[in-house]
């Protein structure tokens, strides 16, 4: 049960009174009060919800006892009937749109249509933002909170690109490839839109140095949850979350993820409700990319950048292809996404057509002088340490330094806790 | 009647001057002693009573009081054995008490009327300000070291008592061997592998730099630091007799030459004891191992393992270079003017630490980087990674054995030489306000500092710190000329944030 739940408790005074208003409580109150009820999950909410054929009838059937769970003594936890005298759904509902917070529940016509015919759909939904961006063209960027540089790097590329293209990255709000991925969405020209699936309520930043990356997101799209407002990001919630993100999407990207990663179990959720996924290849010596290479083994597609993504989708307009941008230094990355989100990105630019050629430009301008082509070649595209770089390059530690320093300026390779990676 | 002699006490790493008077009056036969004696120095009644008795003397048939003056000081250790047995033999009148003038005595007694040796007879000896001094053979050369009184040296108490009396002679002090040149440590051309490595160590050598090196077991972090000694200019006679009364009076082994020549290598285990560790101790108050590390290195494996406390109370001295032990009578100075060296693995998962490679949880990550407090972190001039040799980088062509640490080291010393020119003891204690005048950098390299202040991946104090390396590293390079954007660059790569991502900015 959430430490901090939007009831109104110590009304024991007029609680009389409350009862013969409660009578009268409407939907969005009781969807509400309901997801509060201690302990409950999406599977027992939709129970309550069908058995009694809508919020408001569940609530009447939980106040009165009709349905309901008792509570456990062990750790205190009050049973729905105990719990629901003390709530007022009102109060509730007044403190969720005071906080901006809107409700919805399966059979609304505002709840989102993909996520409706779901096996498993979450009973009642909560978001801040716009809901409607779930009802365009939807693909998950998600990937590991452990992930290289590289792959943050091509998180936020592909966030930036598929949005621009038009679509809504949807992802999970988590530290490394998810948070680049809204980012680089955030970034993005004003066609695209982003969603995050939060675990905890839509009120509680988790983790909290997210805690700016979220109101980008709401700004952008939405933050949508299934767990009441207030609510806490429990342990199961994570892998509950996931199967919404699966759910909500018509194609899911796998960034970087060790193998038995987090990430892995939205893919399992994607595939039981045959939603293609997708995995970026990564260095095979690589840990970060043990889970996406193996996906890429048992079959799954591989995207190298949003071309790829779009590609798979059948294709979108030309028109809307993704752009490219000069090299974005992400060099010393040691701040929230938030903190160092790539301000070299620019929204209006020129369309070149492939990423190939966007790559061939970014060459062109960069170091071209044999020591930083040795360099690179020694640098290779995992994260390595200085001291090999010195090592396989055979130059002068203070050369070395040089070249990679001039480099990381202009983007071809980034720096992360003494730790060098090629990018671009 | 009453006789005295002079004598003196350990405090710290310092003698202090002790005059031990003896009174053999009226009154029921007894033996007391007065003036704040520790317990070792209390039990020194029951020491010279049983010595005394068999060296063939006799124990007064009267009431013998001891005074140690000055009374207002704690004394300690067992060194005032030899003095108050002979001054209660001059106060009976077994022997002349005018004998005991113009001498110091220092000596331990065991039951059987020899003469045992005490820890810190060079500092014991220092203190005072006799034309000899009456010590036991056993410490005798290592008195001989102070150059200052005549030794003359006894094996028992006996012979000590007729030698004063001219009736025996004293025995001949012997000569310390004679010192070897620099003994022959482990070569820092057996580091392979470790580019990085190598010159950080020789940057710390030349600038006085505090090193930290990151990296997983195995990597070669310990070899690294061993080597760093060997790199450091060899003592001055003035250094040599410090770290060896600070060694003597620690109860260290003096190497056989007696006085200390090489710069120590300290490498105290993270389960030692604060006092063991700083310095300090219940009654007596002996120097740590940061101060037998004085001219030195110490170094500090498994920093993540030390005691939060010892390593706050770790960082005013290496900043002061001294340190001050206060206790309720006294309050001691001790020298901790050392080169600090730590290792640590860059997580606790044993993983080589590099992101996306490691198998640490955030939590987990952090909960580690936070062991090592901001402040001590900062401590640091260099903070390198160190990573496992890779089998296929080592057979590649051109990794030959690299340079060898007589090669380096007169680079080092080169290096310092420069530094001292300037009126710096080391880079690494230029102050942050004489850095313009004492280690200018020219104006692409303020442009670099500025812009990394800017974006900040520089904190103010880091920079200072950024620039010290910079002109040691200049110095290397054999440069008078401001620090260039060159040198800044790679005294950056050298201060990398090992624990960045965990720390986060939140
Ligand atoms: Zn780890």
């Amino acid at each position: 049960m959430s430490p901090d739940p939007p009831v109104a408790v110590g009304l024991g005074l007029n609680s009389r009174r409350l009862h013969d208003e409660d009578a009268a409580v409407s939907d969005e109150a009781a969807a509400i009060a309901l997801a509060g009820l201690p302990g409950i999950g999406p599977a027992s909410l939709s129970h309550l919800l069908a058995g009694a054929g809508g919020p408001s009838a569940a609530w009447e059937a939980v106040r009165s006892g009709r349905s309901g769970r008792p509570g456990k003594v062990a750790d205190g936890t009050p049973s729905w009937q105990v719990a629901a005298a003390r709530t007022d759904p009102q109060r509730c509902r007044e403190a969720a749109s005071e906080r901006g917070i809107g409700v919805t529940w399966l059979g609304r016509p505002d709840y989102p249509l993909r996520l409706a015919s779901d096996p498993f759909p979450p009973p009642v939904l909560f978001w801040r933002g716009d809901l409607a961006a779930l009802s365009g063209r939807c693909v998950a960027v998600v990937g590991t909170r452990r992930c290289t540089p590289a792959g943050r790097r091509l998180a936020w590329e592909l966030g930036a690109d598929l949005a621009s293209a038009g679509l809504c990255v949807v992802s999970g709000l988590a530290l490394g490839i998810d948070g680049h991925a809204h980012l680089g969405a955030c970034a993005a020209g004003p066609h695209g839109a982003t969603v995050g699936v939060a675990a905890s309520g839509v009120d509680v930043a988790y983790p909290r140095r997210h805690a700016a990356l979220w109101e980008r997101v709401v700004e952008r799209g939405a933050v949508i949850s299934e767990t009441a407002p207030g609510g806490p990001a429990q342990r199961w919630r994570f892998p509950a979350r996931n199967r919404i993100i699966a759910g909500s999407c018509e194609l899911v990207v796998v960034v970087e993820s060790h193998s038995g990663g987090g990430s892995l179990l939205t893919v399992e959720a994607a595939l039981d409700r045959g939603v293609e996924v997708r995995a970026v290849p990564g260095p095979v010596h690589s840990s970060a990319s043990e889970g996406t290479n193996q996906l890429l083994f048992e079959g799954a597609g591989p995207v190298r950048s949003a071309a790829d993504v779009l590609d798979a989708l059948g294709g979108l307009g030309a028109g809307r292809r993704p752009r490219s941008r000069p090299g974005i230094r992400q060099a010393g990355s040691a701040h929230t996404p938030a903190a160092d989100s790539p301000a070299g990105h620019t929204p209006a630019g020129p369309e070149p057509a492939t990423r190939v050629q966007a790559q061939d430009r970014q060459r062109a301008g960069g170091p071209t002088d044999r020591r930083s082509a040795e360099v690179l070649d020694a640098l290779g595209w995992e994260p390595t340490s200085l001291n090999r770089v010195v090592v396989r390059s055979g130059l002068p530690v203070s050369q070395v330094i040089e070249s990679l320093e001039r480099l990381a300026d202009h983007g071809s390779v980034a720096e992360e806790r003494g730790w060098w990676q090629r990018i671009g | 009647m009453l006789a005295a002699v002079s004598s003196a006490t350990l405090l710290g790493v310092e003698g202090c001057p002790i005059r031990v008077e003896v009174h053999s009056g009226n009154g029921l036969p007894g033996f007391s002693i007065v003036g704040l004696p520790d317990a070792t120095c209390r039990e020194a009644r029951d020491r010279v009573r049983a010595a005394v008795l068999s060296s063939g003397f006799k124990w007064p048939r009267h009431r013998v009081t001891v005074n140690l003056a000055p009374t207002s000081m704690r004394k300690a250790g067992s060194c005032l054995d030899l003095p108050i047995a002979l001054a209660v033999l001059g106060a009976d009148g077994q022997l002349d008490p005018a004998l005991l003038e113009g001498v110091a005595l220092f000596g331990e007694l065991g039951l059987d009327g020899s003469l045992r040796r005490v820890a810190g007879v060079l500092p014991l000896v220092g203190a005072c300000a006799e034309a000899a001094v009456v010590v036991p053979l056993a410490c005798a050369a290592e008195a001989a070291l102070q150059r200052r009184a005549r030794v003359l040296a006894a094996v028992s108490l006996r012979q000590a008592a007729l030698a004063l009396d001219g009736q025996e002679r004293w025995s001949e002090v012997p000569k310390p061997p004679p010192a070897s040149g620099r003994e022959s440590r482990e070569d820092l051309s057996e580091v392979r592998g470790q580019p990085l490595g190598r010159l950080a160590v020789e940057v710390a050598a030349a600038g006085g730099h505090h090193l930290l090196l990151v990296g997983p077991p195995g990597a070669g972090k310990t070899m690294l630091a061993r080597r760093l000694p060997g790199l450091l200019p060899a003592l001055s006679r003035e250094e040599a007799l410090e770290v060896s009364r600070v060694h003597s009076a620690a109860g260290l082994g003096l190497p056989p030459g007696l006085l200390v020549l090489e710069p120590p290598f300290r490498a105290p285990h993270h389960s030692a004891s604060m006092a063991s560790l700083i310095g300090g101790g219940t009654t007596q108050i002996r120097p740590g191992e940061i101060s037998c590390a004085s001219h030195g290195v110490l170094f500090l494996d498994e920093l993540a393992e030390f005691p939060p406390s010892v390593l706050d109370a770790l960082r005013q001295p290496l900043e002061d270079g001294s340190l001050t032990v206060c206790r309720s009578r006294a309050s001691v100075r001790l020298p901790a003017d050392c080169l600090l060296v730590a290792a640590m693995n860059p997580c606790p998962c044993g993983g080589d630490g590099s992101p996306g490679g490691c198998r640490c949880s955030e939590a987990a990550r952090s909960r580690y980087a936070l062991k090592i407090s901001g402040p001590l972190l900062d401590r640091f001039d260099l903070r390198v990674g160190v990573d496992r040799p890779d089998v296929g980088d080592l057979l590649a062509e051109g990794a030959g054995p690299g340079e060898t640490t007589a090669v380096v080291a007169e680079r080092v010393a080169s290096a310092r030489e420069r530094a001292r020119a300037r009126g710096v003891g080391c880079n690494a204690r230029i102050p942050g306000g004489l850095l313009d005048e004492l280690a200018p950098i020219d104006q692409t390299a303020r442009r670099l500092l500025e812009l990394r202040l800017r974006q900040g991946r520089l904190s103010a104090r880091g920079m200072h710190r950024v620039r010290r390396v910079a002109r040691t590293l200049a110095d290397l390079s054999g440069s008078d000329a401001a620090v260039s954007e060159e040198h800044v660059l790679a005294a950056l790569a050298l201060r990398s944030e090992p624990f960045a991502s965990a720390r986060g900015a939140a």
